[in-house]
């Protein structure tokens, strides 16, 4: 069970300053007052909370990435971040832009306000892009246009119902999610799954993280106008998905896992057929990449733009992917108990220069790395625990599991068997900052690409 | 590469079908992005949507049909109204999943304006969560057979 411990707001700075943060949340404390809870990652993650009085709490901007979390919490708990000032509005959406965007004044500067909809078939958000000519001085992101209350929902409701409300945040990280949920209700109420469940879990996640990446790169070609790139890494996507439809009965494995159960085993025969399919989509990926390697185009656009180095990742708090192709070899699957994971050391792509090539290559050796990891898991029979019933517990849980994107923090407490607060940190919402400075280190026509490389959800953010 | 994508469309073998002419503009009022990934495969070489003359375009004023994807968050509605409203005459929406339909996701009231009937005159539902590609691609073509001739953008 994670601890949470309450510390005055004398000692919270400091005690915050030393620890491992994986993200901020407002909640409501045991006797009404509002807090703020911080989680320290590490081996066993614990809770270390101030308490608001008067809604009043010390900011931390100034000695972690905790910007976007701290907008959060002031939007929907109401909450004033002493020394965070102006605070900009995030989850809300004011009409003036004074509330929400950053002043940008010179000469020359104008603004290019674009979305929430956009040109292409993607998800909605607001980009305002201050620039001068087509260089980019400052994005302001302005997303919460998909935001559905999701986590607000869930609150009050038994565990189990909660899964049900989370259980469509988001597509892409369908499984990611429903695993951290799980292992931050299972840690809450002193549980830990059994081996064959933790395999099976870590199969989905690995075959999430297959299909997400396939996509990414048929995204970044999509991104430059490589439309043989575009749709040859869609069908490898698409051979995938097939496998997930076979495996779970559902292209994006929803409700695959939950609290009580796991899919079983196929069967021989048909997890061989499985093992294989996906092994010769891992080759098929590879000689395609190679092709892509050589081609010039490509290489033309993707070297360069949206540099965020290993000095930005650690200042942004940048993780997944996007880290790794600076050359931080951050990965949460080197240290997760609940999941199965031997032997794991995170890969950094060949050349971790930070830009989009380098995060285009990321996902290829992620790729390879994942395809390994399913290939292993499926050579044995697939056993997950008998269904067992949550109970009526009481405790502060937290788990952690790593998206296509990156570090997906869940954050749980339940009180006499009802979930009172769930917070969903997702790799997406810990990348969205780094997006926006990337684009400043781009010339407008390139924001589409250097946003693609990076490929984060809007759905997992907005909630 | 090109070589190997013609390979992949020879092996899947699309049945063509009579040319129709339909611009479609996806609004996504805020969805889980499941449709929308479906909604491009729907487009990839496996399903090939364009062989039915259907395209994505890139602006509500190009449009035929409206496809809005989501439970239609508070958020998103100005929006989706604002592409309803740039669309030319005559329009159709369709709806794109179960959360426009009013299920799929499960979200707070106090979010969401939809379903999307309550903001929207809706012409064809795509229930499914998501629907696949095979089920889009289906539920565009027959239901803008199904429609009377003079509201058929051909
Ligand atoms: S219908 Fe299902 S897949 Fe589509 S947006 Fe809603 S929850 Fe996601």
């Amino acid at each position: 069970m994670a601890g949470i411990e309450r510390v005055g707001a004398d000692a919270w700075r400091d005690r915050v300053a030393r620890g491992n943060v994986a993200g901020l949340h407002a909640a409501i404390g045991p006797d009404g007052t509002p807090e703020v809870r911080a989680v320290l990652a590490g081996e066993t993650p614990r809770l270390l909370a101030v308490a608001a009085p008067g809604g009043v709490v010390p900011t931390l901007v100034d000695l972690l990435p905790a910007g976007w979390d701290e907008r959060e919490a002031a939007d929907l708990y109401g909450l004033r971040f002493e020394g965070h000032d102006p605070h900009r509005a995030l989850v809300h959406h004011p009409d003036d832009r004074d509330l929400w965007a950053t002043p940008v004044v010179g000469s020359d500067v104008h603004t290019v306000p674009v979305g929430p909809v956009h040109a292409g078939v993607i998800e909605s958000g607001h980009f305002l892009f201050h620039v001068v000519g087509e260089r980019v001085l400052h994005v302001d992101a302005r997303l919460f246009h998909k935001h559905r209350g999701l986590e607000r929902h869930a609150e009050g409701r038994s565990p189990e119902d909660a899964g049900r409300v989370l259980s469509r945040v988001c597509a892409g990280c369908a499984v990611t999610n429903a695993v951290a949920y799980a292992a931050a209700t299972e840690d809450a109420l002193g549980r830990v799954p059994g081996e064959g469940t933790r395999r099976v879990r870590t199969l989905l996640i690995e075959l999430e993280r297959m299909w997400n990446h396939l996509n990414d790169v048929s995204q970044i070609c999509a991104g430059v106008g490589l439309a043989p790139g575009t749709m040859l890494f869609a069908t490898l996507k698409e051979r995938v998905q097939r496998v997930c439809a076979l495996l779970t009965g559902h292209r994006f494995m929803f409700d695959a896992v939950t609290l009580a159960s796991a899919p079983g085993d196929p069967g021989d025969a048909a997890r061989e057929a499985m093992r294989a399919e996906l092994a010769a989509v891992a080759a098929d990926a590879a000689t395609a990449a190679r092709g892509l390697l050589f081609d010039t185009s490509l290489r033309d656009r993707t070297s360069g733009p949206g540099r965020i180095d290993a000095d930005a990742v650690r200042e942004l708090g940048v993780v997944g992917p996007a880290a790794r192709a600076a050359g931080v070899a951050a990965d949460s699957r080197t240290d997760a108990p609940r999941l199965w994971y031997p032997g794991f050391a995170a890969v950094v792509p060949p050349t971790p220069a930070g830009d989009v090539a380098a995060r285009l290559e990321a996902r290829w050796v992620e790729l390879e790395q994942a395809a390994g990891i399913v290939g292993e898991l499926l050579s044995a029979p697939l056993r997950p625990d008998a269904p067992a019933d949550t109970g009526t517990g009481t405790g502060h849980g937290v788990g952690i599991a790593e998206s296509p994107r990156g570090r997906t923090v869940c954050t749980v407490e339940i009180r006499g068997g009802t979930v009172r607060r769930v917070h969903l940190r997702t790799g997406s919402y810990a990348n969205w900052p780094a997006v926006a400075v990337a684009g400043t280190r781009a010339i407008l026509p390139d924001f589409p690409l250097v946003n693609k490389s990076f490929e984060l959800c809007y759905a997992c953010v907005d909630r | 590469m090109l070589t190997r994508l013609a390979r992949v469309r020879r092996a899947v073998g699309l049945e063509r079908r009579p040319p129709a002419s339909c611009a479609i503009r996806l609004v996504d009022a805020g969805s889980c992005n499941g449709c929308e990934h479906e909604l491009v495969a729907t487009g990839g070489p496996h399903h090939d949507l364009q062989r039915y003359g259907f395209a994505i375009t890139a602006s509500p004023r190009h449009a035929d049909v409206l496809l809005v994807s989501g439970p239609v968050t508070t958020r998103m509605l100005p929006a989706l109204l604002r592409a309803y409203a740039a669309m030319p005459e005559p329009r159709l929406v369709a709806a794109l999943g179960d959360c426009p339909l009013g299920g799929g996701v499960d979200a707070h009231p106090d979010e969401v304006a939809g379903p999307l009937e309550r903001v929207l005159p809706v012409d064809i539902r795509i229930p499914g969560c998501p629907p696949t590609p095979g089920q889009i691609a289906e539920g565009l073509r027959v239901g803008l057979a199904a429609l009377p001739p003079e509201r058929r953008p051909w």
